[in-house]
Formats: structure tokens, sequence, C-alpha cells
């Protein structure tokens, strides 16, 4: 009991707050919902919950699943060829420090609006921290062993495979980390944008229509699912940089 | 000079260095010849260019001046036949293999099967016994040493490289595995240069013992063990031996020097 | 000097692939092999900079960096002090790293009705970008902290300071790199908090043009206003960027 208030006191405090603030100003659930009001809609509507819910992380993991792949790639080619490092390093950093985000409305407008753009707007979205921060893994290697490497005389094969990607996991895995919580948001701002399915349609159409325990309920599912990835890569970080370093 | 196994012939190297246009002259016109299933050891200050001059023959540094040789080869070659045993200063074992696996780490590069039996036999030989699947990070700074010279060893090379390989280690062990190598070198006679700050050790180990000056590195003073092999701990309390290791020693520190001076 | 030559080659090859980033973009908007809505890199820089247009975009930028600064400062403060007083009351560490993630995890796009009705209409992006900034210096500020050298710890604990004189003498000091870091990455995040902000009814700002003419298939202003964000990203970017260098120089 003691140790949930130790790692829980934060939430607790928000709802408190929530619950006191709608209670002080006596706000209309159109306008402010309750926790209490958010909850009983929940529980009274999970088939709703359940259904946009899964359309929202299939959309987020297939995508992310997508961004991984093709930002370790292309991590893995830039490593192979100095020439081609130097050429598409630049850009894709230049790229990481731009709001992305922005680029959602841009792409939807060339895809075209349907679930395939989600996922690649996902992909795209994950694919920045994906291939810098794999990159810069792969160059990361423990002091010495690039002269190990070459003395004991590795083909550059053997030299990926047993050192350079080995030395970049940790690093692949904060870029887990960071990317799944991009996922997550970037499949729901395409659905909030286009207005095709999953929790950020829900939110936008419900919204609209002034349900707004639902939209409050939506982003509260949206938030448990967040916070679910980032404890789950969190755990899975601190696993693999132990087992790594 | 032919027939030696490595040939180091006026070799200068310089190092660039910001802010000096002529850089760190690290090496300058030195000349080392080792023979076949020689064990030369060297001695100098530190900073004189001991490592430099190890990284020149493993191929990891150009000479600015002269040439490196192996056996008439570029001593790159040597590293692509796979043929080069190193142990350097730091131990560059992979944190995310355990004991055995390091150890085993020069098979899998050589594209060779691992040969369990000489990988568990060199664990014995360095006492890691019971710690065959613990990762470096588990390990004491000396365990991680010995570590390193197992896998040094675990291709059987024609050549040897060790670079201060017990500097890490406490006095009895250092002497245990000064032991230790002595005996597997005469068993198998790798051609072998030997970097280390102790005395008694190059001393012990060696055929030939070189003393290198302080930056620019030259040969100061150069000394062919008497001893038989496999030698005897015993060696070491012998009157020559003594007599060698004030020698050197006056040569090291040419400030308190009494009746040597570097030649 | 091979260092001087080789970083020209990076130089140039960086260059290399900016330029052909920028070409790849031209020929596709150029013959239409992404459809009409992949416009031409001149049409979007002609349209950006066309001088009957300078002041609308003036406006809108001038609106979305007044909230992303405001949020930037205030979730940086935030996440600095959240950090400090976590870190000096070490019972409340692992409470408040919750907090924060529960925080973070909020979408952005549920964050603007709140602050809608907690703030006001014009203060919503600023508060989303504070919070997405708030995050950032936090963790970063938390793994900085982390990093104080025991052996400096065993000293400070030797000469028998109190925790708050070494938190301000030692610990934050150690810190300020990784803080440094942490409001560079913030920067972008910052700027994305703010224009989702302006999509629930901000006045003016780059995000309502964003959001504008994607629904009204205004390509050109649409492109144009996500390449002002890019551009305004980068500028303060490398600011910060040139900032953190020194931070690392003071405290490394
Ligand atoms: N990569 C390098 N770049 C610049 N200078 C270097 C480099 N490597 C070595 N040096 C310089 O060359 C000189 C010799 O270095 P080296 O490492 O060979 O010394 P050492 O004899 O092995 O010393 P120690 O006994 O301390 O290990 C030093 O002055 C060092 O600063
Ligand atoms: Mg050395």
């Amino acid at each position: 009991m003691a140790r949930f208030f130790v790692l829980n006191w934060g939430i607790l405090l928000i709802l408190v707050a929530w619950e006191g603030w709608v209670a002080a100003n006596d706000f209309n659930p159109i306008v402010m919902p309750s926790p209490q009001g958010v909850f009983m809609d929940m529980i009274s509507n999970p088939g709703i919950y359940v259904e946009n819910t899964s359309v929202t992380l299939f959309v987020a993991a297939v995508g992310l699943a997508g961004g991984l792949a093709v930002g370790t790639g292309l991590a893995i080619l830039t490593w192979s060829s100095p020439l081609l490092s130097g050429i598409v390093s630049p850009t894709a950093v230049l790229f990481s420090s731009v709001p992305v985000v922005s680029l959602i409305p841009i792409i939807a407008r060339i895809l075209g609006y349907n679930m395939a753009t989600e996922i690649a707007i996902v992909v795209i979205i994950t694919f920045f921290p994906s291939f810098v921060f794999t990159t810069a893994g792969l160059r990361d290697l423990p002091h010495g062993s690039q002269d190990l490497f070459s003395v004991l005389g590795a083909s550059r094969r053997a030299t990926l495979r047993r050192l350079a990607l080995p030395a970049a996991v940790p690093n692949m895995a904060i870029a887990l980390r960071l990317a799944a919580a991009h996922a997550i948001l970037a499949a729901m701002i395409a659905e909030f944008l286009m207005g095709t399915t999953g929790l950020g349609y829900l939110f936008a159409v419900t919204k609209q229509e002034f349900l707004t325990e639902r939209a409050f309920g939506t982003s509260v599912v949206a938030t448990a699912i967040s916070v679910a990835a980032f404890l789950a890569t969190s755990l899975l970080e601190r696993r693999i940089r132990a087992r790594f370093t | 000079m032919t027939g030696a196994a490595i040939s180091i012939e006026h070799v200068t190297k310089r190092f660039p260095l910001k802010g000096q246009s002529a850089g760190v002259m690290a090496l300058e016109d030195i000349s080392i010849a080792v023979e076949q299933s020689e064990f030369v050891a060297l001695l100098g200050p530190s900073g004189c260019g001991k490592s430099t001059l190890l990284r020149l023959v493993a191929s990891l540094e150009r000479p600015t001046e002269g040439t490196v040789s192996i056996g008439g080869e570029a001593p790159g070659s040597l590293a692509a036949r796979h043929a080069l045993g190193v142990a350097f200063q730091d131990h560059a074992l992979l944190p995310w293999l355990n004991v055995h696996d390091n150890i085993a780490l020069p098979f899998s590069l050589a594209n060779k099967p691992v040969d369990r039996e000489a990988v568990g036999g060199l664990i014995d030989l360095v006492g890691l016994n019971g710690f065959e699947t613990a990762r470096p990070g588990q390990l004491s700074g000396g365990m991680r040493q010995r570590v390193s010279i197992a896998r040094s060893l675990v291709l059987s090379p024609e050549v040897l490289l060790l670079d201060e390989p017990f500097g890490a280690l406490d006095a009895v062990t250092r002497r245990q595995m000064n032991i230790e190598l002595q005996r597997i070198w005469s068993r198998q006679r790798i051609t072998t240069v030997l970097v280390t700050h102790s005395v008694d050790e190059a001393l012990f180990l060696a055929d030939r013992v070189l003393v290198l000056s302080a930056r620019p590195g030259r040969i100061i003073r150069e000394v062919a063990t008497p001893f038989d092999r496999p030698r005897d701990p015993a060696v070491m309390r012998s009157a020559t031996f003594h007599d060698l290791v004030d020698d050197l020693t006056d040569a090291l520190h040419p400030t308190d020097a009494t009746a040597h001076a570097g030649r | 000097m091979p260092g001087a030559s080789s970083r020209l080659i990076a130089i140039a090859c960086g260059t290399a692939g900016l330029a052909g980033f920028f070409a790849l973009w031209q020929v596709i908007g150029h013959y239409q092999l992404a459809g009409l809505s992949w416009p031409p890199l001149t049409a979007v820089l002609q349209y950006l900079f066309d001088p009957d247009r300078h002041a609308l975009f003036l406006r809108a930028i001038d609106a979305t960096l007044r909230s992303t600064i405001a949020g930037y400062l205030i979730g940086a403060l935030t996440g600095i002090g959240l950090a400090s007083i976590a870190y000096t009351l070490p019972m409340l560490q692992r409470g408040s790293d919750r907090f924060a993630a529960v925080v973070n995890s909020i979408p952005s796009i549920a964050l603007g009705p709140i602050f809608l009705i907690l703030i006001s209409r014009e203060a919503t992006p600023a508060g989303v970008a504070s919070i997405h900034v708030f995050f950032i210096v936090y963790v970063s500020m938390n793994s900085g902290l982390a990093s104080t050298s025991q052996a400096h710890e065993d000293l400070f604990s030797a000469l028998g300071s109190s925790r708050l004189k070494r938190f301000l003498r030692l610990n934050f000091p150690s810190a300020v790199p990784a803080i440094a870091s942490g409001l560079r990455l913030s920067w972008p995040a910052a700027l994305i908090g703010a224009i989702i902000g302006e999509w629930f009814g901000a006045p003016r700002g780059i995000g309502i043009l964003i959001i504008n003419s994607m629904q009204n298939f205004q390509i050109n202003l649409l492109w144009s206003a996500v390449l002002l964000a890019a551009m305004a990203s980068l500028f303060f970017f490398g600011m910060l960027t040139l900032v953190e260098r020194a931070a690392y120089r003071r405290f490394r």
C-alpha cells in the first residue's frame, strides 16, 4: 500500500485535483466532466473503446516495426559505406531536428486518407529516432575493440555482425523507447486529422458532438497505452543495457 | 636483416598534434630485428613510444619513415591470415560476451570452428575456472587482463604482441602469470614482443631486453639474458639476475646512474 | 593537414546529400510524380517569399514562436524544478518519475481541450508546448544528476556537506551538460506542441495555417507553412547546439 503511494502519488494528485476542480467550479459535464463521469462512460461502453484502441495499436505497432526496420537498415547501409553516410546522415539529422509531426498533414494529402497512410506516417516518424540512434550506436564501440578486430583480421562483415551490431543494441533500445511514444502519438494525430478510425478519430468526433465524457475517456485510454508502452520499453532498455555494457 | 621474423628498419613515427606544426615525434630512426622464435622485451619511460612500436608491428599505425615487415611480408598480411595474437594495455573485451566467448572470439573472426578444448585449457591456465559464463563487467581489472591474455594465445599465433599485459595485476598474481607465460612460451616458442615496466619481468621472460630512451624513443641499452629454458623461478634469485636488474635500472633512470651511461 | 581536408570532404558530401534532397523534391514536384499534393520546391519558395504574403506568414510565425518560447521556458523551469525537488527529497523520486511519464503520455491532441478550459484559447499552444519540454528536460536532468561521479560524492560526504549544499555545489553543476542537451532536444518538441495546441482554436499561428490549408487543399500554403516551421526549428536548434557546446566545455 505504502509502495503504491510512493510510486503513484503524482497520478493520484492529478485525479484529486481534477475532481476537486470540477466540483469547485460546478462544471457542466459537457464542458468538463469529472473523473467519475469519465470512468462510468468507459465501463458502460467497453466495445467502442476496445475497437478503436485495437485499431490505433495496430497502426502504431505495424508502423513502429516498419520505421525501426527501415531506420536500422539504412543505418547499416551508411555504416558500410562512408560515402553514403557522408551524403545521407546530415540530411537525416537535419530532419530529426525539425518538427516532423507537422509533416503529417502533407503526407496525408499526398497518400490519401486511409489506414495505409496512417501506417506510412508512423513509419516515417519513427524512422528518424531509429536511424539517428542506431547510426550513433554502430560507431560507439568498446574501447580498443576496433584495433582488436583489425589485428585479428576480421572481415567487414564479421566486424558488423560481431562488433558494431551488438554495440548498437543499447542505442536501438533507446530508439525503441522514443519511437514507441512517437508511434502512438503519430497514429493518433493522423487519425485525428484524417478522421478515419481509431482513438484519434474517436476523440475528434466525440469532441465535435460534445460527448465530452467519451472524449476524455479516449484520452485516458490513450494515456494508459502510452504509459504502458513507456514502462515496457524502459524496462526493456534497462535490461538490455545491463546485458550489453 | 634476413631471417628476422620481425624487422623494423629506420622507423620514425610522428603524430600530428594540434598547435604544434612538427607534431609529436614518438619514435626516431629506430631499428630492431626480432629473430624467429625469439622473445624480446621492451623497457622504457612512459610515453617513449613502446605502444606505438607494437602498433606499428600490428599494422594499426603506419610508419612516417622506414619500413616494418614480418617474415618479409607487410605486417597487415599477418593479421589477414589470423596469425597475430595481441594483448594490449586496455583489455578490449566485448562487454556483451562472457569469458568463454571472449576467448573464443578469434576463432569466429577467422571463420574457424571453436576449439572448446583449447579455450578450456587457456581458461584453466589463466586461473579463471568457474568464471566461464561471467561477463567482463563482473570481473576485476586483473581478471579482465587475464582473459585478454588467454584470447591472445588461443589461435596459437605466429607472432605475439603483449603491451603491459600484467599491468593491472597484483605482485603475486603477476609473478604467477609470468611463470605460466614462461612455461607456455618455452613450449610453443612464438615470436614475441613484450612491453613492460617491470625489469624483473623483462629479464625473466625475454631472450633479449631493449631499453628505449625518453621520447623520441631510441634504443639505449640491449641485454641478452643468459638463462636456459624452461626457466625456473629460482633464476630470479641468482646473482647474475640481480646484476642485470641493476644494469637495466640504471639505463632506465640515467639521472641516478652511477657507472653505466647510456650507450 | 589531413584533418582539414577530411572535414572539407564531409562538408561536400553533406551538401551534396542536401542538394540531392532538394533536387528530388523539385523533380517529384515538377513532374507531379506524387500527384498534385507535392509541389516543386521552387513553387513553394516562390509562394513563401511572395511579398504579398509576408504579413500573413510573419503574423503566423510570430504567434507560434511566442507560444513556443513561453511554453519552452515554463516547461524547462518546471522540469528543472521537479527534478531538483525529487533529487533532494528521494522519497518523492519514483512517484515523480511516474508522474512525469504519465503527464508526457497524455496525447497532445487531448491536452488541447484541457488547456482550453484550464487557461485560454490563446495560451493553449504554450501549455501543450510546455508539457513536451517539461518531460525531456526532467529526464535529461535526472540522468545528469545520476552521472555525478561517486568519488566526488564521497569527497563531499567526507567534508560533511549538507545534502542541499552538495546539490548546489556538486550535483547540479554535474547535470548542467545533460540539461543543456535536454534543452536542445526539447526545442523541436516545443514547436510541435505549439502547433498542435493551435489546432484548438488559437486565433493565428503556423498550426492554423497548416490545418486550414490541409482542409482547403491549398497545397502551396500547406508546404510553405511546414517549411517555415522547419526553418524556425532549425534556426533555434542551431543556437541551442552552441549553448550546449559551451555548457560541455565549461562543466566537463
Ligand atoms: N594516436 C596518437 N596521436 C597523437 N599522439 C600519439 C598517439 N599515440 C601516441 N601518441 C604520442 O606518442 C608518444 C608515445 O606514446 P606511446 O603510447 O607509444 O607511449 P608508451 O611508451 O606506450 O607509454 P606508456 O608506458 O605510458 O604506455 C606519446 O607522447 C603520445 O602522446
Ligand atoms: Mg603504452
